[in-house]
């Protein structure tokens, strides 16, 4: 109780050399020292004491009755089984698929790809209507100002045309005649 | 090993077994290492039911991952990170952990502690007692790391060399560690000595 007041330590340089020597670690050429020191180190060797008195009784481990044990090991190897049962539901749903998944599995991918394909050619078809659906009507009438300017084209070559046609029955009478 | 009986297997063997979907095997290792799995937990969480779950999910994760062990550590090595990183994440979790007395266990087998006190005197179990506590705080109130060394160490006999496998660190941190819990626990326990 009279250390309680002047906590004494131990040399400095040894004091971790005297833990790890306590538990039995440490080098032989390290323990060698730490065992010649504390021949002539009252502090050391109190301190050495003082470990020997103290951690042992921290390190006994709980004494718990043999019933709690196997009552554990029962649990756990259940859970164990639990979860070993769950793996190979997975593994049991899977390998007697593995001969035939692959081709199965292409097959089914390529008729969804092409089931798609037809899909999404049809909604870019409506799309593409609907799309002619939603022209301003403003573009609309531009547009079909373009087709009468087209006729008025037609209207403009009827001369030529005209003189076409008239050389060529002039011919016809030529030949007639 | 087909003469071999399971439980004489080693680690090493029990592990290949799993690993090649014998999976039974791995019951023996929970047998072998259920008290030591148990113990850590405790110490860790002070609480037997948190150390039961927390040591129980160790083995759990422990077989789920079966496959990934390459066999560069021990089993145990492997193991006890595992562990000791499940504890440390619940310490984290919880922040501060409810201090479970180890004599309460102690209780519940009312002839085990009428069998232990009628071997000392009531001073002295008193004594104990406080000193336990007192421990019990100091570890406690410890970094998570110095904690990890002191119980790996002095709980469960580890070598250093395994201790800084587990805590992924040198040997020498480990020492270091090491000598700062024993010096913290030794000057909280001196009134006691």
């Amino acid at each position: 109780m009279e250390r309680k007041q002047t906590l004494e330590t131990a040399c400095r340089d040894f004091e971790e050399d005297l833990v790890l020597y306590y538990y039995g670690d440490g080098s032989e050429g390290e323990r060698g020292r730490v065992e010649v020191h504390i021949r002539t180190c009252a502090r050391c060797q109190r301190f050495l004491d003082d470990l020997r008195r103290l951690l042992p009784q921290m390190a006994q481990p709980e004494s718990l009755p043999q019933s709690f044990w196997d009552g554990y090991y029962r649990e756990t190897v259940a859970k164990l089984a639990a979860q070993r049962e769950r793996s190979s539901w997975w593994r049991n749903l899977l390998t007697p698929m593995r001969a035939w998944a692959v081709p199965v599995f292409a097959s089914a991918a390529v008729a969804v790809l092409a089931v798609g394909l037809l899909i999404g050619k049809g909604g870019w078809n409506a799309q593409s209507v609907g799309r002619r659906g939603n022209i301003p009507q403003e573009i609309l009438t531009d547009a079909s100002q373009l087709e009468f300017f087209s006729s008025m084209d037609v209207i403009e070559l009827l001369p030529t045309l005209e003189a076409l046609d008239g050389g060529k029955t002039e011919s016809s009478a030529g030949r007639n005649g | 090993m087909d003469d071999q009986k399971p439980q004489e297997l080693r680690d090493e063997e029990l592990v290949a077994l799993c690993q090649q979907g014998q999976g039974e095997y791995f019951d023996i290792l929970v047998r072998k290492y259920m008290e030591k799995a148990f113990h850590i937990a405790f110490n860790f969480t002070r609480d037997k039911e948190e150390a039961k779950d927390l040591s129980q999910d160790a083995f759990l994760r422990a077989f789920s991952r079966i496959k990934q062990f390459d066999g560069r550590s021990t089993f145990y090595t492997w193991f006890y990170r595992l562990v000791v990183n499940l504890c440390l994440d619940y310490t984290r979790r919880k922040g501060r952990v409810r201090w479970q007395s180890l004599d309460a266990i102690v209780e519940e087998n009312p002839e085990r502690a009428e069998l232990a006190d009628s071997r000392r005197a009531p001073e002295q179990l008193a004594m104990a007692g406080e000193a336990k506590h007192r421990a019990e705080s100091t570890l406690k109130s410890m970094p998570d790391k110095q904690r990890t060394a002191f119980l790996l160490r002095n709980h469960q006999g580890l070598p250093i060399a395994d201790i800084a496998k587990v805590m992924k660190t040198t040997e020498a941190t480990v020492r270091v560690y090491l000598h700062r819990a024993v010096a913290a626990l030794r000057q909280s326990l001196l009134e006691f000595v």
